[in-house]
């Protein structure tokens, strides 16, 4: 499993069609309507997955490990919206902290984790 | 030779854009291209503040707005340009009457046009911008639309530049271009 992370409209998707040769039925597109599906070989917009979480009580952390065989060979691509300032609303603090704490399990199971700045690869691990 | 430095406020990018243009300039023309349009007493203060961080280094001020290649109308091309900043240049060329008004859709086209001009004729330009991407916000369709725009403007500088900065707290990363920087100190 390979992580990508970054600021939005960053290219962190378009970095990862270059490298992982990717078809656009590879990408699951993750919403804050509904769960993720764990096999996929790319989970875009993981942020919105730890939303839908936050939303339903959910620890994202807790649940991917559950399901850590389905996904040991995927790409996640996660916003780092963990970066900014600590947001006033309840929910939002809480997706923060969770994103968080999600990108750096995911990132301590990866082969590799980039970060991807103004278009540009940051190897990280 | 082309710089972009981005990051987060007050991280320093002005500072390292000053030195790094400075250096560039050796003793060629050194302009600053001040592209904020003041509002109000909080802006003139924050353009005081930066006046005063670079006086004594030779920058030569030219203040443009909106159409930033318009400063080879005013300027040795051959020269040194730090243009701070990105950001507000696009602020500008949105909103070219007034904050309330609908922002004008072909304003971010206009700024990557007019800032890769620059790129391509002047003896050296250094782009400031700046890093709003990395926040757990659900943002207004205005501000989202000003920060993909931004995003936009950043990764065409960033594909252009030989050098590119990531201010960070007053540290730099470098994300491309580390021999070329490597050698400028």
């Amino acid at each position: 499993m390979d992580l990508i992370i970054g600021g939005a409209y960053q290219g962190k998707l378009d970095l990862a069609k270059d490298k992982y040769d990717l078809e656009d039925s590879d990408i699951y597109f993750c919403t804050e309507e509904s769960c993720i599906e764990f096999g996929k070989k790319c989970l875009y917009h993981a942020e919105e997955f730890s939303l839908w979480c936050v939303r339903n009580g959910m620890e994202a952390t807790e649940l991917l490990d559950k399901h850590k065989e389905e996904w040991k060979d995927s790409l996640f691509i996660c916003e780092d919206i963990f970066c900014g300032v600590v947001p006033i609303g309840e929910d939002m603090r809480a997706w923060r902290e969770m994103t968080g704490r999600m990108c750096a399990y995911l990132s301590s199971k990866a082969k590799n984790v980039c970060r991807v700045f103004c278009g540009l690869e940051q190897k990280l691990k | 030779m082309n710089i972009f430095i981005s990051g987060g406020s007050k991280n320093g990018k002005s500072s390292f854009g000053q030195d790094i243009a400075v250096r560039l300039s050796k003793k060629g023309k050194l302009y600053y291209v001040a592209t904020m349009i003041p509002y109000d007493d909080e802006d003139r203060v924050r353009i005081a503040r930066h006046i005063e961080n670079r006086s004594g280094m030779g920058f030569e001020t030219i203040e443009v707005g909106r159409n930033i290649s318009s400063i080879f109308e005013r300027a040795d091309e051959a020269g040194t340009f730090l243009v701070d900043s990105t950001t507000a240049l696009l602020l500008n060329e949105m909103f070219p009457e007034s904050y309330e008004a609908e922002a004008d859709p072909t304003a971010v086209t206009r700024c990557i046009e007019g800032l890769l001009e620059v790129a391509n004729r002047a003896g050296n330009a250094v782009f400031v911008s700046d890093y709003i991407y990395s926040d757990a916000a659900r943002y207004d369709s205005f501000t989202e639309s000003y920060r993909r725009s931004l995003a936009s403007i950043d990764r065409v500088l960033a594909q252009k530049c030989d050098v590119v900065i990531e201010a960070s707290v007053g540290n730099r990363i470098i994300h491309k271009g580390k021999t070329i920087y490597e050698k400028m100190f």
